[in-house]
This record gives structure tokens, C-alpha cells and sequence, in this order.
């Protein structure tokens, strides 16, 4: 029985100074890669997560970074082919993530979306129908297990913004879709990094961003 | 004593540096530099450089150079990767600072990608995103008005249309062309009209999510057309449900769809008009009763399970037109029919059509392994000629089956199987005293295999059984297609086969039951494809056996009327007509070189000859245009939020029959003069509240040219006048309203 317990407690310390490890790690490199931008360091610091995710192969969050930066890398990056590409190591990293959590949440489903939200950027004449689908259903889903989720109402929000106004799109008809995300922001108070949490700042610009629009 | 001392201390003053420096190196960090670099020495920016089994990396930059450091010693491996580039990695040997790695990644893009077989056709998409042409490609093509078989029309292969409906293509007359809907065989393809006016095809792009042109050598699928076959496939589950509403110069409509979360319903309902149109232009033709119809569709779509899916659709539609046509034996002094001669310059000619369309489908994926397809369809269609106070009446139904099962051996190899049978009748009535009418049953069998070996590399063999049982008469149509990956971006694809057709409808309505005509393809094809720009080049060679040439009993000159009646009291048939067609087509589309700019250009160059139907000697066909061309142009001017669109076609002279050419040095050796047309449209498109609205504008043959399709003679050969398209400059416009979004509030 001593022997039992000794192990044990060698173990649980063991993996939460893994724990702790990866944690540091993944914080200290997705932070990075969420407040900088310069491209040629987001991409240098997505290569890290990568990195990471290699490392701490079993972790879904670690694989769900990975997906997320390099969804974020496709709306930065103009050559079409790169921006198709990286939207590839996307949707297989998103995969691994739903494969290690052995099931959908509403951050996969936001996540997937954005991928989708991004394979549209790349050609929106070809491609809206077909993703735009995807996007919305995607998204839905995520409303049906977390109504509450703030990075639906942000996705919705971007994907309005950034559609020309002739299709309905523009400041105007995005502004209610940030204010939601900025009220369900306020109430986000997760602090553990492995508990997907991004996307304040970039709420908050937009907004900022709309609101000039609403003064002109 | 001292001399050992010395020589001890001396030792280890010289070994001294190589301890410390072996006790730094042990542990201060290394600093790794070099190089990523693709097969031609080009730096990759991003990639990322890492030691195997850690977290030490660096990313290149723009020149391709990383630099990171690591605590690692000894023998690693160091790794690179890059979305785009195969993985690549060398072992090196770390005992302090690097700076002179070099890493050589392959492009992973092109190299893996299958190779598709593109001989004979052109695909459009919405789901694969390399294709030539997408559905939407079709609405916006000026000229087309959002046309289907228009549209087709500005690919190489085909001829111009300006007074016959169908598709005309390498060589081959309209009958020669199938065109098909979820793999049945539509029988009206285009709205019935009078002689001489074309009509719409039923088809608009929308309704469809796959469109596939094939001008030669297509699948073992597929038989009964000598040319071509059109297959356009309906859409699956719709997007979203939609409400959307229409008004322009030839009527108004409206269509919703509803759905739900595995099954939907649409459904349609218009009502045409042409007057707005006819009267703004100035017809060539006085239609006394301006084109009207009305129709309706329905369609419910289930997906009972992920990879099954059942489509049920009906469409119904009515038309009716009256046309004042000029009178082909008003000028005649030789005597032929003498109440038709003093009918004056123009005949009235009074269309009315019924036409009423059923298909139900259904397919499913049963895991990785098989797939079936199965689909049935109606048709019934009931058009009512009157000429001047003569009726003629016309009812065709058709009624088809299909079943096809594909194994899928493994992602390289897999095997396609179907049955196809179909029934089909058509009876005439003249003046409700003189009647023809056949009836045809057609079963086929087919096998296809595609085989892809390695990835550059793939084959296609196909058999099909064919029978008639009219013609009492079986026959094996083998097919072969191939395509070989040549580089990157290029590649080489090969089809060919064997094509069997009835005669056509006109002879067996005559109680005529030759044998099946027969085509042999041959078709090689170049194409490169790179970010957005296509190249291709295709050269064919057809030969034609077995036409069908008429014999007459009596004397008789050549008579050019493609409406004529078959006449068995006056006419024998048999099947030693024949043919060939060879020639050379090009096509080049860009979509990348100007922003918001995609252009296209095809060329087509043919050269055939037949002897068939009452051909006096070989000639070229008068639908033919030996050189045939088109310019198509779609600018989106953001600012304005309006999309510009322009048509250009050109096509040689075609050939028409001068009666005082009746020799075999001379026999339709007459040309018209040149085909030009130029169109035009303009699409501004705004969102008003939630619904998106979309105006547009089209101006067809802009430069109002006379464009002239061939000449009729009187029958004393005295007097000839132009065969002249309805319309010269014609304006259309018209508005589009679609709202798709219904929740009232999502936040």
C-alpha cells in the first residue's frame, strides 16, 4: 500500500509538472503569437505551437492552438495556394483536437467555422456558397451547447464586416454582433489556457472600428 | 622528477582550453543557422526548422533563413516544415554553433494532386474548385441570359445558333447532341417554337451544381448521340431556405425553399410575357400572338442518412405563340401546292405546347466501398402546330429507368456497373387525317472501370451493350479515355470510342427502321492549369458511318427545308450515308492577370464533310462555320458594385444551297457572309434590408448586325430571301429579389 501511495504521489506530481510545463509553454507561445502583429513573428510563433503540439501529442488543446493559428495565418497571408494550404493543416490539426476530446464542443464548432469562414475569403465568388453554409451551420451548432460561447457572436460579426456591402455585409449590420460578443466577453472569466479564450481584443477593435462608422 | 612535472603541467596546460571549452559547450546553448531552400533554390519564407523530438525551432524569414538555439548535443536530426512542402530533415552533428545548413524541400501542392482525364470535356463545378467553368460562370456569361445550353455555346466545339435550337457540335446537327438531367435523358430540351425562332433551353444555371460538357468520347454511361452529351446534375440539399422573386421583359416569377434539417422542398411558379421584349426590339418576324406561358415546379430533396439521398421533381409548363412566317412557295411559278402558293408572302404558324417533366432519383454510399444510383423518370409532351389553317399535332412521352452500382476496390481502382432502359413514342398528326408515330424501346448495359496506378496516371476502358427494339438491332459500343500527368501543371489526355444513334425521329415517325448510325472518335488533348489560368488544346478526328441517306422514288432537286416531312410513298432509306469531322480547338481562360478581371477566348478550326439525309454529294453541312470564335468578358467594378459583362463572337461564312449548284463540284459550295455578334450586360447588385437584389441590363448583337444564316429560294429558284435570327439588336432587363435570411433575431 505504501508503495502504491508513493507511486501514485510520484505520478500525479509528475504529470502536474507536465501539466505545468505545457501549460507555461502554450501560454507564453499562443499569447505571443495573439498580441503580435507582425506576420513574420505570428507565423515563427505558430511554428512553435506546432512545436508544442508535437511535443505534448496527446493534449486536444495543444492540436486546437495549432488548427486556430494557422486559420488565423490564412486571412493574413495573400498567396491563394499558402492560404489553401494552411486552411489544410487547420482542418487536420481540428480533427486531432475533436479526436483527443472524443467528441464535438462548441469551441471545435467555432473553430471549424473560422475554417470555413477562411476557405471562403480565399475565393468568395466560388466558394460562398458552399462554405457560407458550412460556416453558418457550423456555427449553429455551437449556439445549440453554448448560446453564451462570445466567439460565435465575433465570427458572425467578421464575417458581416469583411462582406461588401452589396451582399448585405458592412459596419452597420456587424456592430449588434460585436456589442453581443463585448457583453459575453465581460462575463469570460477563464483564465486556464488549455480553455480556448481568444478573440476580446480583436472584438474590441471591430467595435471600435463600427462605432466610428456609427458617428460619420 | 621536474622534467615529469613539467611535462605533466605542460599537458595539462594544453589540454586545459579543450576541458573548458568542452565544459562550456556542455552547457551554454548552440546557435544553429542555415538555409530552407525548394528544388530550385528558391528561399520558402515560414517554414518552420526544428531539432527532431524538441521544442527548439526557428521560423525562415523572406531570404530563408533560420537561426535558433538549442541545448541539445550531439547527433539530431534537424527538421523542416512548410504548409505547401513536403516535410524534409537531415541528421546533423551539434558540438557548438552552426551556420551553414542547408535544407531542400519539395513542393507538396502539384506533385500528389490526381490526375483527371479532360479529353472531350469541360466540367463545371461547384464543389471541385479546379474546374474550367462554375454554374456561376454561366448566369453571368452575356448573351447566354443565364441559359444553360447558351452558354455552352462560348466553349469550343460548338456553332453558333441563330435560327435552330440545340447544340451543334463537331460536325454533328442538334439531333446528335443528348442532352441529360441526373443521368435521364431530357426529350424537349428547349420550349417549343416556330421554325426558324430559337428558343430558350428549360434549363436555368441555378438549378444545377455540376455541369458537364462533353463534346466527344464521354463515358459508357452514356449512348444514343453521335457528339455530344450535356449532363447537368440538380442540386443536392439547397443552402438555406430562400424566398426570391423576378420581374423582367419576358414576365415574372417566384420560388421559395423551404429547409429543413434533412430534407427541403422548392417549388416555382412564372408567367411569360414577351411583349415588353418584342416591342422594344424590332422583330423580323410579326408575331400576331406574342410568345405567353406559365409554369410551375415542385421538388423535395430527403437525406434519409449521411451519404443517401432522394430527389423528387416535376415540372410543368404551357406556351403559346403565333408568328406570321414567310411563305416558302409564295413566289413559286412552277406549280406545287397551289393553296399554299396563294396563301401570299406569309403563312401564319401557331404553336401551342404542353410539356410535363418527372424525375425521382436516388443515391447512396454504403460506407467506403459501394454506391448505388437509381432513377426514373417522365415525360409527356403535347405541341399543337397549326399552319395557316392546317393543324398539326405532335405527342412525344418518354419514360426511363436507370440502376448503376460502382465498386470501389480501392481509392486507385474502382468498377462502375449499370442498366439503362428506355421507352419512348412520338406520334404526328396532319390535318387530323394523316398520322405517323413510332414507338422504341432501348435497353443498354455498361461497365467502366477507372484505374489509376499511380497518381499521373489513369485509364478509363468502358463497354456498352446497346438494343433496339425497333430497329431490332444490338450493338457493342466500346469506349477508352486516358490521362498522363506531364508536369506540375500540365497534362496529356487521350478518348476515344464508338457511338451508336437511331435515326432520326423524323424517319422513324415515317415507319422507316434502318440500322444505328455509327460514330468513332478519336480525341487527344493538352491542358495546363496554374493559380487561375487555364490553356487547352485539343485536336479530334471523327469518322461517320452509317448515315442515314434518303433515296427518292422520283426525279427530285434537293429540297433544303430541315422541317420537311418524311414521306414513305415518295422515299426510301438506308444506312450508306457517312462522314468525318476532324479539326482543332483552343481554349484559354485567365482569371488572375488583372484584378476582377476573367476572360476567356476559345477558337474552334473544323473541317468535316457528310453525305447523309437528302444530300445530293458530300459537303460540308450548312450549320457548319469553319472557323468559329468567341471572346467572353467579365469586369467587377467594385465601386459601382456592378459586374460588366461582354460576349464576342465571330464565326466564318456557313454554306447554303443555291439551286443552280447541283453538281458535285458545286453542291452547297455557297457561303453567307461572316457571323458577328457582340453582347453585353450589365448586373447592379444591392441589398435592400435583407433581400438582395440584383438589376441587370443585357443588350444582345449591340452593334445591330445583320447577321444572315443561309438563303431560301422559291421553288422556281427566281427569287431568294435571307433566313434572318428574329431579332437583330435586342434589349433585355429585368430585376432579381432573394431573401435568405428569416430569423428574426440570432443574437
Amino acid at each position: 500500500m505504501k508503495k502504491f501511495i508513493l507511486i501514485a504521489t510520484a505520478l500525479i506530481s509528475f504529470t502536474s509538472i507536465h501539466a505545468q510545463d505545457f501549460k507555461a509553454s502554450l501560454e507564453k507561445t499562443f499569447t505571443a503569437f495573439d498580441t503580435s502583429w507582425d506576420l513574420q513573428k505570428k507565423v515563427d510563433q505558430s511554428n512553435k505551437l506546432a512545436l508544442i503540439a508535437k511535443k505534448w501529442d496527446k493534449e486536444w488543446s495543444a492540436h486546437y492552438y495549432v488548427a486556430f493559428s494557422n486559420a488565423m495565418l490564412s486571412f493574413l497571408e495573400k498567396d491563394e495556394n499558402k492560404r489553401d494550404a494552411y486552411l489544410d493543416e487547420a482542418d487536420k490539426e481540428k480533427d486531432e483536437a475533436v479526436h483527443l476530446l472524443g467528441k464535438e464542443n462548441d469551441e471545435t464548432y467555432v473553430l471549424a467555422a473560422m475554417i470555413a469562414n477562411g476557405r471562403l475569403a480565399v475565393k468568395p465568388a466560388s466558394r460562398f456558397q458552399k462554405y457560407g453554409k458550412i460556416f453558418d451551420d457550423d456555427l449553429d451548432k455551437a449556439k445549440e451547447m453554448n448560446p453564451n460561447n462570445p466567439r460565435i457572436y465575433l465570427l458572425i460579426g467578421n464575417s458581416k464586416f469583411y462582406k461588401p456591402k452589396m451582399f448585405g455585409g458592412g459596419k452597420k449590420p456587424a456592430l449588434p454582433y460585436y456589442e453581443k460578443a463585448a457583453e459575453l466577453y465581460a462575463k469570460e472569466n477563464v483564465t486556464d489556457i488549455t480553455i480556448p479564450h481568444w478573440g476580446k481584443n480583436q472584438n474590441e477593435f471591430h467595435l471600435q472600428e463600427c462605432k466610428k462608422e456609427d458617428k460619420e | 622528477m621536474e622534467n615529469y612535472l613539467h611535462t605533466r603541467n605542460f599537458k595539462t596546460i594544453l589540454l586545459l582550453p579543450l576541458f573548458l571549452f568542452g565544459a562550456v559547450a556542455s552547457w551554454a546553448d548552440s546557435t544553429i543557422k542555415g538555409k530552407v531552400t525548394d528544388e530550385k533554390g528558391k528561399p520558402i519564407r515560414g517554414a518552420s526548422v526544428y531539432i527532431e523530438n524538441t521544442i527548439d525551432g526557428g521560423t525562415t524569414d523572406s531570404l530563408g533563413v533560420f537561426k535558433f538555439s538549442t541545448s541539445e548535443k550531439g547527433r539530431q536530426t534537424i527538421i523542416t516544415t512548410d504548409v505547401g512542402h513536403e516535410t524534409a530533415g537531415k541528421p546533423i552533428e551539434i558540438n557548438g554553433d552552426i551556420d551553414d545548413i542547408v535544407l531542400k524541400m519539395k513542393s507538396a501542392n502539384h506533385s500528389l494532386e490526381q490526375v483527371t482525364i479532360t479529353a472531350g470535356s469541360f466540367e463545371a463545378s461547384n464543389d471541385k474548385d479546379k474546374t474550367v467553368l462554375k454554374p456561376l460562370d454561366i448566369v453571368t456569361t452575356a448573351g447566354a441570359n443565364a441559359d444553360v445550353v447558351k452558354a455552352i455555346q462560348t466553349l469550343p466545339g460548338t456553332q453558333q445558333t441563330g435560327t435552330d435550337n440545340g447544340l451543334f457540335v463537331r460536325g454533328g446537327d442538334a439531333s446528335e447532341a443528348a442532352i441529360v438531367v441526373d443521368e435521364m435523358i431530357v426529350q424537349n430540351a428547349f420550349i417549343s417554337g416556330p421554325p426558324g425562332v430559337t428558343t430558350r433551353s428549360r434549363f436555368g444555371a441555378f438549378q444545377f451544381q455540376g455541369v458537364s460538357f462533353s463534346s466527344g468520347g464521354y463515358s459508357a454511361r452514356y449512348g444514343q448521340a453521335l457528339s455530344s452529351v450535356l449532363e447537368l446534375q440538380s442540386l443536392d440539399l439547397p443552402d438555406k431556405s430562400t424566398v426570391n422573386l423576378g420581374l423582367n421583359m419576358a414576365g415574372v416569377y417566384a420560388s421559395g425553399t423551404k429547409l429543413w434539417k434533412n430534407s427541403s422542398i422548392d417549388g416555382g411558379v412564372n408567367y411569360n410575357n414577351l411583349s415588353p421584349f418584342y416591342g422594344l426590339a424590332s422583330s423580323n418576324f410579326k408575331f400576331y400572338d406574342v410568345p405567353t406561358g406559365g409554369g410551375a415546379n415542385v421538388r423535395y430533396v430527403w437525406k434519409p442518412n449521411k451519404n443517401g439521398i432522394l430527389k423528387i421533381a416535376a415540372n410543368g409548363t404551357y406556351s403559346i405563340s403565333g408568328i406570321a412566317l414567310p411563305n416558302p412557295y409564295a413566289y413559286d411559278t412552277v406549280s406545287t401546292d397551289a393553296y399554299l402558293r396563294n396563301m401570299g408572302d406569309t403563312i401564319n404558324y401557331k404553336t401551342t405546347d404542353q410539356n410535363f417533366y418527372s424525375n425521382l432519383s436516388y443515391r447512396q454510399m454504403f460506407g467506403t466501398k459501394y454506391s448505388l444510383y437509381t432513377a426514373a423518370s417522365f415525360s409527356y409532351n403535347k405541341t399543337n402546330f397549326d399552319l395557316g389553317i392546317i393543324p398539326i399535332n405532335r405527342d412525344d412521352n418518354r419514360e426511363q429507368f436507370r440502376i448503376e452500382g460502382k465498386d470501389y476496390f480501392n481509392s486507385r481502382l474502382n468498377l462502375l456497373a449499370g442498366i439503362e432502359l428506355q421507352h419512348f413514342g412520338v406520334s404526328k398528326s396532319f390535318n387530323d387525317t394523316f398520322n405517323q408515330s413510332f414507338t422504341e424501346t432501348q435497353s443498354a448495359a455498361y461497365l467502366e472501370l477507372e484505374w489509376s496506378p499511380v497518381k499521373w496516371l489513369a485509364f478509363r476502358p468502358g463497354l456498352r451493350f446497346e438494343n433496339s427494339a425497333l430497329l431490332n438491332e444490338s450493338a457493342l459500343a466500346p469506349r477508352f479515355s486516358m490521362a498522363i500527368k506531364t508536369s506540375d501543371y500540365s497534362q496529356v489526355s487521350l478518348a476515344g470510342g464508338i457511338f451508336y444513334q437511331d435515326a432520326d425521329y423524323a424517319y422513324l415517325l415515317a415507319g422507316f427502321k434502318p440500322q444505328f448510325q455509327e460514330a468513332i472518335h478519336y480525341i487527344a488533348n493538352w491542358q495546363w492549369n496554374k493559380d487561375d489560368r487555364t490553356l487547352r488544346i485539343e485536336g479530334y478526328y471523327k469518322d461517320y458511318a452509317h448515315l442515314i441517306l434518303e433515296n427518292y422514288l422520283y426525279p427530285q432537286s434537293f429540297d433544303p427545308n430541315l422541317y420537311r416531312i418524311i414521306l414513305p410513298g415518295t422515299e426510301t432509306v438506308n444506312n450508306s450515308g457517312h462522314g468525318y469531322a476532324e479539326g482543332l480547338e483552343l481554349f484559354w481562360r485567365d482569371k488572375k492577370s488583372i484584378k476582377n478581371l476573367d476572360y476567356w477566348i476559345s477558337y474552334s478550326y473544323i473541317d468535316t464533310k457528310r453525305l447523309y439525309a437528302n444530300y445530293l454529294y458530300e459537303a460540308t453541312p450548312t450549320f457548319i462555320a469553319d472557323h468559329n470564335l468567341n471572346l467572353v468578358g467579365k469586369y467587377f467594378i467594385d465601386k459601382w458594385q456592378t459586374n460588366i459583362s461582354a460576349t464576342y463572337t465571330f464565326a466564318t461564312g456557313r454554306p447554303y444551297f443555291n439551286p443552280a449548284h447541283i453538281d458535285a463540284n458545286n453542291f452547297l459550295s455557297d457561303k453567307t457572309p461572316d457571323f458577328q455578334n457582340l453582347a453585353v450586360t450589365f448586373a447592379y447588385l444591392h441589398t435592400f434590408g435583407k433581400w438582395f437584389t440584383v438589376f441587370y441590363l443585357s443588350v444582345d448583337n449591340i452593334t445591330n448586325q445583320h447577321n444572315i444564316f443561309g438563303y431560301r429560294y422559291s421553288y422556281d429558284g427566281l427569287t431568294r430571301y435571307p433566313i434572318v435570327p428574329a431579332l437583330y439588336r435586342s434589349v433585355f432587363l429585368g430585376v432579381n429579389m432573394s431573401l435568405t435570411q428569416f430569423k428574426k433575431d440570432e443574437l
